[in-house]
């Protein structure tokens, strides 16, 4: 006989092979019910299947024509042997021998050459260019898995099987798989919970898991469905789906990977911006800067801020009289205070120096409310003294006074300094002009310059006002004096 | 049905011969069966068999040779075969029936086709 075949490369092959096997499960649950001769008849026809099996796979040495036509013929005696014995006290392994039965003309078609068109869905199969992705198998069946292997493999893909539900979960720690493809019905920990434990898992979740099905148990797969599976395939399947649906899945997972991948790159950044940031800024503006970056422009602008200058009366001379670890200790206690009010009303601490705090309102976050935020920011600082003093003097440490100065100026913010180290900060004559006027309060009172008082919207209560000529300034300056313990 | 003589099958593929000699019991008929082409041939001569279903790739002695030999001897030529073949060609029939066969049939077998063929030629 000189013709030979090539058959593990035809699309007809993977079809009689689906069948066969579809007609195995299904076997394999309704034997009981089976007479001995039905019995017998099934035990010869699976022979011949393994026969027919064994020759399509061998790929290296081409099975003759004849073998695989007397294989196909075998199968097709028991086969309707099968149907006229059983078909109809089993209608579900009828239907699966009428298809099996189908299979087999369609392959002796082929092979007549009348199978035209059984060649199409091999052809519509290797149109179906996907990525090449790691399949994980999962199926009881060796059959199945191994159908299945092939046919990936074929495309290109790089195919783990499991035999069931542990050892899937195994293979998906020990890999990065793609796309896992799931028998519903297996011994022990079936295909539910292997989807259950996968969907569960923090680093699984994402991957799509295709459910396959024996039998065509819809509700069965919208339980999957719902549960998280991402498509599902009934058995015998038809490899142009299976090919399309793991190319689906193989795209979900790349789009997932790098969504993870810029979500990753986000969050280092976030850590980045709120490690640089977030001892001066508010979490509030934090957050706000990485949700809008687009809105706010930390290279430097000119704007219109309110700046806020505090410092301890005295500090000074009083720190020379207290061991250090008492300087810390108070001055960490007033810090700390003093961070959270500023903060609580959305200031940026520009920075500490000694006791000394400079904050700013409207940078770089603006707000129509600056001042006013300010100057209760201020009143609110001035408030907290006295808890403050009050646990001084339980430790034994002295009782402090704080000195609070506004103004409210265009200062040039941005981030400032070399390229080894820069922080947002602030420049200009305005803050010159805080530390002045700081230099002019006296303990426990707030002052505030003209230009604040005009910029208030809220109603404060104002005293004295003064004009002063300050240090280094050639113009003379107004200040008020900001009524405390009213609202 | 004649009841003149068993149905002798000759095909080397043990499954398919298991599955036919099952498949033609269960219709009622008596079977006999070859291996080979030569053990046909000596089968034929012993047992006078009413039909033979003779595939044609046969070991030892293939299915044309033994139809041709089968024609020539006077004993035997009137056993009515049937060649099963793989190939539905057109190329095979000829050669068959140009080596003798009476009929034929294509490998898988349609059954009830089959059957009809058996009960025509053994009728005749």
């Amino acid at each position: 006989m000189a013709t030979n075949t090539r058959a593990a490369d035809t699309a007809w092959g993977d079809h009689l092979l689906r069948a066969i096997i579809q007609l195995r499960e299904l076997f394999s649950g309704r034997q009981a019910e089976l007479d001995h001769e039905a019995l017998e008849d099934f035990s010869r026809l699976f022979e011949g299947a393994d026969r027919l099996q064994r020759m399509l796979e061998d790929t290296t040495q081409r099975s003759n024509t004849h073998d695989l036509m007397n294989a196909l013929a075998a199968i097709r005696g028991y086969g309707e042997m099968l149907r006229e014995d059983i078909g109809p006290q089993q209608p579900a392994l009828d239907e699966t021998l009428s298809q099996l039965l189908e299979a087999i003309h369609a392959a002796h078609s082929a092979h007549t050459g009348n199978g035209v068109g059984t060649a199409q869905p091999l052809l519509q199969a290797q149109k179906i260019q996907s990525e090449p992705g790691f399949i994980l198998a999962v199926d009881d069946l060796k059959e199945n898995r191994e159908l299945v292997a092939r046919n990936l493999s074929r495309m290109g893909h790089f195919v783990v099987t499991a035999a069931s539900g542990e050892e899937a979960l195994h293979a998906l720690e020990q890999s990065d798989v793609d796309v896992v493809l799931l028998d519903l019905l297996m011994p022990g920990m079936d295909g539910r919970e292997v989807l259950r434990r996968i969907k569960e898992h923090p680093e699984w979740r994402a991957t799509p898991v295709i459910i396959i099905s024996g039998n065509q148990d819809m509700d069965g797969i919208i339980e999957c469905i719902e549960a998280g599976a991402d498509d599902y395939l009934f058995k015998p399947f038809n490899p142009v789906l299976l090919q399309a649906r793991i190319k689906a899945g193989i795209e979900r997972k790349r789009w997932h990977d790098r969504e993870e991948q810029y979500r990753q790159q986000l969050e280092r950044n976030e850590k980045f911006i709120r490690a640089t940031f977030g001892r001066y800024l508010s979490d509030e503006i934090v957050t706000d800067i990485l949700e809008r970056p687009e809105g706010l422009e930390l290279g430097g602008d000119l704007r219109k801020v309110t700046i806020l200058m505090s410092d301890i009366r005295g500090f000074t001379t009083l720190s020379e009289r207290l061991a250090p670890a008492q300087v810390v200790t108070m001055l960490n206690r007033y810090l700390g205070a003093m961070t959270d009010i500023i903060m609580a009303h959305q200031g940026t601490i520009d920075e500490f120096i000694g006791d000394a705090i400079l904050a700013v309102f409207g940078a770089p976050k603006r707000g129509d409310d600056d001042a006013d935020r300010a100057l209760n920011c201020a009143l609110e600082m001035q408030a907290a003294m006295s808890t403050i003093n009050a646990r001084n003097e339980a430790e034994g440490l002295p009782v402090v006074k704080t000195g609070i100065a506004l103004n409210t100026g265009d200062v040039i913010a941005g981030n400032i300094g070399s390229e080894r180290r820069s922080k947002y900060g602030f420049v200009g004559h305005p803050m010159n002009v805080t530390s002045r006027i700081e230099d002019l309060t006296a303990g426990g009172e707030i002052l505030i310059s003209e230009s604040t008082l005009r910029s208030l919207r809220g109603n404060f209560q104002v005293g004295d006002s003064q004009e002063v000529k300050v240090k280094g300034i050639d113009e003379s300056i107004v200040v008020h004096q900001i009524i405390q313990g009213v609202t | 049905m004649t009841d003149t003589g068993p149905i002798l099958l000759v095909e080397d593929n043990e499954l398919n011969r298991d599955m036919l000699v099952r498949r033609l019991n269960r219709a009622g008929l008596e079977v006999i069966s070859a291996g080979n082409g030569q053990q046909a041939l000596n089968l034929m001569l012993s047992e006078q068999p009413s039909v033979v279903l003779m595939d044609m790739n046969l070991p030892v002695l293939d299915g044309w040779a033994a139809s041709r030999q089968a024609r020539e001897d006077e004993r035997i030529s009137h056993i009515p075969i049937i060649a099963l073949t793989a190939h539905a060609s057109e190329a095979d029939r000829l050669n068959a029936l140009e080596a003798g066969c009476d009929d034929y049939a294509t490998k898988p077998v349609d059954f009830p086709g089959l059957l009809i063929k058996i009960e025509k030629l053994t009728r005749a």
